[in-house]
């Protein structure tokens, strides 16, 4: 059975690999806005005129892997597709952390959306797929069979679900405006904020339920109330999906962002 | 929903911004490609010299400054620096860290608005709608002025465009040049932008054109009218990204090859409204992007008399 699973996720990577690298490469010579390329991906995490160089890198990288599953019966290939998805995985999730702004990059500038835990998902699902593929020595084209039909269709589906650029692609085949230059009403956004988990947590903490500033910029909506012990409560909600992502920030008078721990309260 | 304050907070959004983003809250550090600025006095005349000038800066400073040989001076047209009477208001470039003159503005005024009432038979006198932020003004098209104007605006009627410079003379504002060709369209009939296909925003070339207003920075008009005030904001041709009073604009002069970070200080809507190009050098796209406040647009290397320049823009 897992050696089925294994041949059933070998031309899955590969189709993600090949679709992930033409992406990547593809928007590094789009003409994108000056400075659209830093809010793709791990990219951004380096100085800025490596931002370039490094999706190509990423893409090239990503090609290499594809044709040495195919092409090569070798162990290095299949275990540095594990590496590489591992890698990818803590990237992710140090790129949520450090800047919640910017997209996954994984499919160029599709995977604009800020990075969420249906992107790390994936990535984790990939790795899983990698580790399978490495330890059945996976290589070559597979033999098709109806158990093979069905983990094929199923890991492709459970790809689906986990990818938030299905959303976006489905925006650009309507031809939809960027959400960057599409209207989005200051009370439609508050009523996504208060229903958000960043909302609840950082509600007691608010001196009053009125936002003292809000503005918009981009695809981000900003809101800012007066907080209990004098700092600022910031939030930012994105303008686009159904569960937009929202993030929160607690800062203090000199603009320097308070630790959380020190300052939501605990009560008994 | 109720906002307190609005503008005591916008020195604040960028901070804030960064803190939840994760951003770097510092203006991005400018390049060598980005080429060196140039510095612009802006003040009323004291006292001049073929040789030497000083203002009164708008900061309440003394600044004497050189005038270099080669300086010309524009009050109306052009004369020598020596000829401006004092007390004129001045836009100087100056080369040198701010200390030698290199072209000087005298009195000059830009008008631009909708057109809300045309009088008079020799000299027009014309009302403008210049924003809900910067409210009715009247202008007078002299007759010596009157021809090269209305080549350039056939239809001087109520509900079009109007944008030309010029230069204010006892108080009255005088139009001297036409800033640009009138649009074929009333004020309330903007095209709308091109269709933007792709999910990223693509490169944002344009106009930069400049105004009165005394702020450095820009304005800009893809604002929500719920955050600026500004009832007229969100139109525009260019396919502009929503921006934020407070936001840092990277702005870069094509032509002359500089650039700077701006913060955005104004409502742009009547900048919105016009969609045509700038033919400074080559060809820009069109629809203004950006309108300057007359000293940044001259620190970029602008000509004021010229109108615009070709730009592209960014958000840092």
């Amino acid at each position: 059975m897992s050696e089925t699973i294994a041949a059933a996720a070998q031309p899955i990577v590969v189709f993600m690999f090949v679709l992930g690298g033409a992406a990547k490469l593809a928007s590094v010579g789009s003409e994108t806005e000056p400075g659209a390329l830093g809010r793709l991906g791990p990219a951004v995490l380096v100085p800025e005129r490596f931002r370039g160089p490094a999706m190509i890198f990423c893409g090239v990288a990503e090609f290499g892997l594809a044709i040495g599953l195919v092409f090569f019966d070798h162990p290095i290939p299949r275990w540095m597709t594990v590496a590489f998805f591992a890698v990818s995985t803590y990237v992710l999730w140090d790129l949520r952390r450090r800047r919640p702004d910017v997209g996954c990059g994984c499919f160029g500038e599709v995977s604009g959306r800020p990075v969420g835990l249906r992107s790390i998902g994936r990535t984790v699902v990939l790795t899983a797929m990698a580790i399978m593929i490495a330890l059945h020595q996976t290589s070559g084209l597979p033999g098709l069979s109806w158990t093979f039909a069905a983990w094929f269709g199923g890991g492709i589906m459970l790809l689906l679900i986990l990818s938030p650029e299905i959303e976006e692609s489905w925006a650009r085949l309507r031809y939809r405006a960027p959400c960057e230059q599409r209207p989005f009403p200051a009370d439609r956004a508050l009523s996504r904020l208060r229903s958000s988990t960043a909302w609840r947590t950082h509600y007691p903490m608010l001196r009053s339920e009125e936002p003292s500033d809000s503005w918009r910029e981009l695809c981000w909506r900003f809101y800012a109330f007066d907080s209990v012990n004098g700092s600022d409560v910031v939030f930012a909600v994105y303008l686009s999906g159904r569960r937009p992502p929202v993030r929160a920030a607690i800062v203090g008078a000199d603009g320097r962002q308070a630790p959380l721990q020190e300052s939501i309260p605990v009560s008994a | 929903m109720r906002l307190v304050g609005v503008a005591m907070h916008v020195e604040r959004r960028r901070a804030l911004a960064a803190a939840v983003l994760g951003r770097d809250p510092d203006p991005p550090r400018l390049t060598a490609d980005d080429g060196v600025m140039l510095d612009a006095v802006s003040g009323v005349i004291l006292d001049v010299s073929p040789h030497l000038i000083i203002v009164e800066t708008d900061d309440g400073d003394e600044e004497r400054l050189v005038i270099a040989p080669w300086a010309t001076a524009w009050r109306g047209g052009a004369t020598a620096p020596a000829d401006l009477p004092i007390g004129s208001r001045v836009i100087i470039r100056a080369l040198r860290s701010g200390k030698v003159v290199d072209r000087i503005w005298a009195d000059i005024t830009r008008m631009t608005g909708i057109i809300r009432s045309v009088s008079g038979r020799t000299d027009l006198a014309v009302e403008l709608d210049c924003g809900p932020h910067r409210g009715r003004r009247s202008i007078v098209i002299p007759y010596r002025s009157s021809g090269r104007v209305r080549v350039r605006y056939p239809k001087l009627e109520p509900g079009y465009l109007f944008d030309a410079i010029g230069v204010i003379r006892d108080g009255a504002p005088l139009v001297q040049l036409p800033a640009t060709s009138q649009p074929a369209y009333r004020a309330g009939s903007v095209p709308p932008p091109p269709p933007a296909y792709g999910g990223a925003q693509s490169k944002i070339s344009g106009t930069a054109v400049w105004s009165d207003f005394t702020d450095r920075g820009a304005a800009y008009a893809m604002l929500e009218r719920s955050d600026s005030g500004c009832e007229d904001a969100g139109v525009s041709c260019a396919g502009l990204p929503y921006l934020a009073l407070g936001s840092m604009l990277y702005v870069r002069n094509v032509c002359a090859g500089r650039a700077t970070a701006l913060p955005i200080v104004a409502c742009g809507c009547m900048a919105g409204r016009f969609c045509d190009r700038c033919v400074e050098c080559g060809t820009s796209p069109r629809g203004r992007i950006v309108e300057l406040s007359a000293t940044s647009y001259v620190e970029l290397g602008g000509d004021l008399i010229k109108g615009c320049f070709n730009a592209r823009v960014g958000l840092t």
